[in-house]
């Protein structure tokens, strides 16, 4: 039971983050590989404050989301500017540059050797200590993001966010401001990943740089390509598929080490099948485009 | 600063310019960044010690072996992948994400037949490095600077020379233009992918004569191989250079000054810095305000 609860508690941690992954990449139509960055400025925040400042649960958690979100602001501002695949290389950056930072700033983030011990949460006088209780909490973390995340998709400014993603070219010719849109989602998308780091680093009670890894962000943005991309449920359903189903692997039998690499060959290799012949996911609506024809024709 | 300081800036200068050389020569023609050009070098290290150290051929006999297997590693990927997703014409970000998602399973294939640890083909004695004005240098770092020098020099004169160097830049210009003037752009491109992915298993082979693999060791790389590519300006071999030599100084100077823990946050510093304020690197072409 306990087991079970594990997994689910860890099937919302993954839709809170993938949601929020998707209004960058779904809904906007900008790939970002730093959101184990965000994910891991979220926990480490949350834990460092705990740990050091014994501040209560709500207040880390709302300071960790206007970190996230000052961070974001940060990475978003400058290298919103540049074209998708080189965007996709300046958020590897920041990701590689933030693993590096937690990894090798000992004296503050305890580096390779994590931090141990950070308090579970306490809201008004309740502890959360049990698997279920955490459930419950989660449940409500997740559906607030989910909500918020739906708020801003049926908004105008989530139509906006559609139309600079089909054609953003045009949206400028509009007279809309598209690098303000562009930057706004992205500390939305950072905020809103932090939220998954708090619940991760008070429920495991225990963080260290090798949760927040680019591998890391690859898994999300698979669970958003997988589940399908502008579509908030489908992020749900990618949660639910991802993370339950290596877990079957278990009862297999395969032996630990290898289960891993399978659980990483899985998805890999669902990426791969979806981009070649459902690049919109399970239930998504958006598929990246496509390029012009050449002349009417299909290029050879 | 003496003249350790310039041998160890030399072998990483080198070892930098194969690997961005071999990702340009396929950048330039697709336009996406082929992510999984990392597994690829890193299994010709892999296929070298499974030729040598498993079935115990010769090293000179393993090392050819394992750059042809690399090459046809590479040319598969393109044919069973990237080719139908341009049939398709998929925009860059779709094929990107495909590359994401082979090198993880390859990476994945790799750890799991070879296991996670340190894996060496290394079955000679280490010998103390020759001495030259008080620094040290072993004969492997000699052998990769020399192979170095000598394939960027044949590479450079070939792309230049050559009628297949000319189609390839032809296609990295104006691929609608090159197809217009007959040029079959997908032999061009899968010839590319055989240049490139043959000097990504020969550095691969080299970095692991000299410090050993592990079956993560491709990211990392490619990835140096980007900012030296991107520093440098794509499509130009003296970019090339000047961007590894620009990023294997800055690393040295890193590891002399800070320290080694630093060095990736180093590199992907001025990667940074050069995609804000000068994206199209030292000596590339100036891009369009729509194409950064």
């Amino acid at each position: 039971m306990e087991y079970l609860l594990h997994i689910l508690i860890l099937i919302g941690i993954y839709t809170i983050l993938s949601v929020s992954l998707n209004l960058l990449v779904g809904y906007t139509g900008i790939l970002s590989i730093a959101h184990a960055a965000f994910y891991g400025v979220g926990a480490y925040v949350a834990a460092l404050m705990a740990l050091n400042l014994h501040t209560p649960f709500l207040l880390n958690l709302l300071i960790a989301v206007i970190a996230s979100g000052i961070f974001g602001a940060l990475v978003g501002i400058p290298s919103l500017r540049l074209r998708d695949d080189y965007f996709v290389i300046a958020t590897f950056a920041f990701q590689i540059i933030t693993f590096t930072i937690l990894n090798n700033l000992v004296d503050f983030t305890g580096g390779p050797l994590g931090l141990p011990g950070i308090p579970q949460p306490n809201i008004f006088g309740f502890e959360i200590t049990t698997h279920i209780e955490f459930l419950i909490l989660v449940i409500i973390l997740t559906g607030v993001t989910f909500w918020i995340s739906n708020k801003i998709v049926k908004s105008p400014f989530g139509r906006l966010l559609k139309a600079i993603r089909e054609d953003e070219v045009f949206v400028k010719a509009a007279g809309r401001n598209v690098s303000d849109a562009k930057v706004k989602v992205f500390v939305i998308n950072a905020s809103l990943a932090s939220v998954a780091g708090v619940v991760y680093a008070t429920y495991i009670t225990y963080i260290d740089p090798t949760s927040f890894t680019i591998m890391e962000s690859i898994f999300i943005i698979s669970i958003v390509i997988i589940g399908g991309s502008a579509n908030l449920k489908g992020s749900i359903v990618g949660s639910i598929v991802l993370v339950a189903l290596p877990e079957l692997l278990r009862f297999i039998g395969l032996p630990n080490s290898i289960a891993a690499n399978i659980r990483q060959i899985l998805y890999g290799a669902l990426l791969v099948i979806f981009m070649l012949w459902r690049p919109q996911g399970f239930l998504g609506e958006y598929s990246f485009g496509q390029k012009p024809l050449v002349n009417g024709k299909k290029p050879e | 600063m003496n003249f350790q300081f310039l041998i160890n800036l030399l072998i990483l200068l080198f070892q930098y310019s194969i690997l961005a050389l071999s990702f340009s020569l396929i950048y330039q023609v697709i336009r996406f960044f082929h992510f999984a050009h990392a597994v690829v070098f890193t299994s010709g290290a892999y296929f070298a010690f499974l030729i040598c150290v498993f079935w115990g051929c010769p090293l000179l006999f393993a090392i050819p072996l394992a750059i042809i297997c690399s090459t046809i590693l590479g040319c598969l990927i393109e044919l069973l992948i990237y080719k139908p997703l341009r049939k398709k014409r998929s925009t860059a970000l779709v094929v990107m994400l495909a590359s994401l998602g082979i090198y993880i399973v390859l990476q994945n294939i790799i750890s799991m037949v070879f296991g996670d640890d340190t894996k060496s083909i290394r079955t000679w004695q280490v010998v103390e490095g020759i001495n030259v004005f008080g620094a040290r240098i072993t004969p492997v770092q000699i052998i990769i600077v020399v192979t170095s020098v000598l394939l960027l020099i044949f590479v450079a004169f070939y792309l230049h020379s050559s009628k297949t160097g000319k189609a390839m830049r032809a296609v990295a210009n104006d691929p609608e233009l090159a197809n217009i003037s007959g040029i079959n752009s997908n032999k061009v491109i899968l010839t590319s992918f055989a240049i490139g992915s043959a000097l990504a298993g020969i550095a691969g082979i080299l970095v692991s004569l000299d410090v050993d693999m592990t079956p993560t060791m491709g990211m990392n790389a490619l990835m140096m191989g980007v900012v030296a590519m991107i520093v440098g300006g794509v499509g130009s071999i003296w970019g090339i250079v000047l961007g590894s030599l620009l990023l294997a100084l800055a690393q040295n100077l890193g590891v002399w000054y800070i320290s080694s823990q630093w060095q990736d946050a180093i590199a992907f510093a001025i990667l940074l810095i050069f995609l804000l304020f000068k994206p199209e690197g030292f000596f590339g072409k100036k891009l369009k305000k729509a194409t950064i």
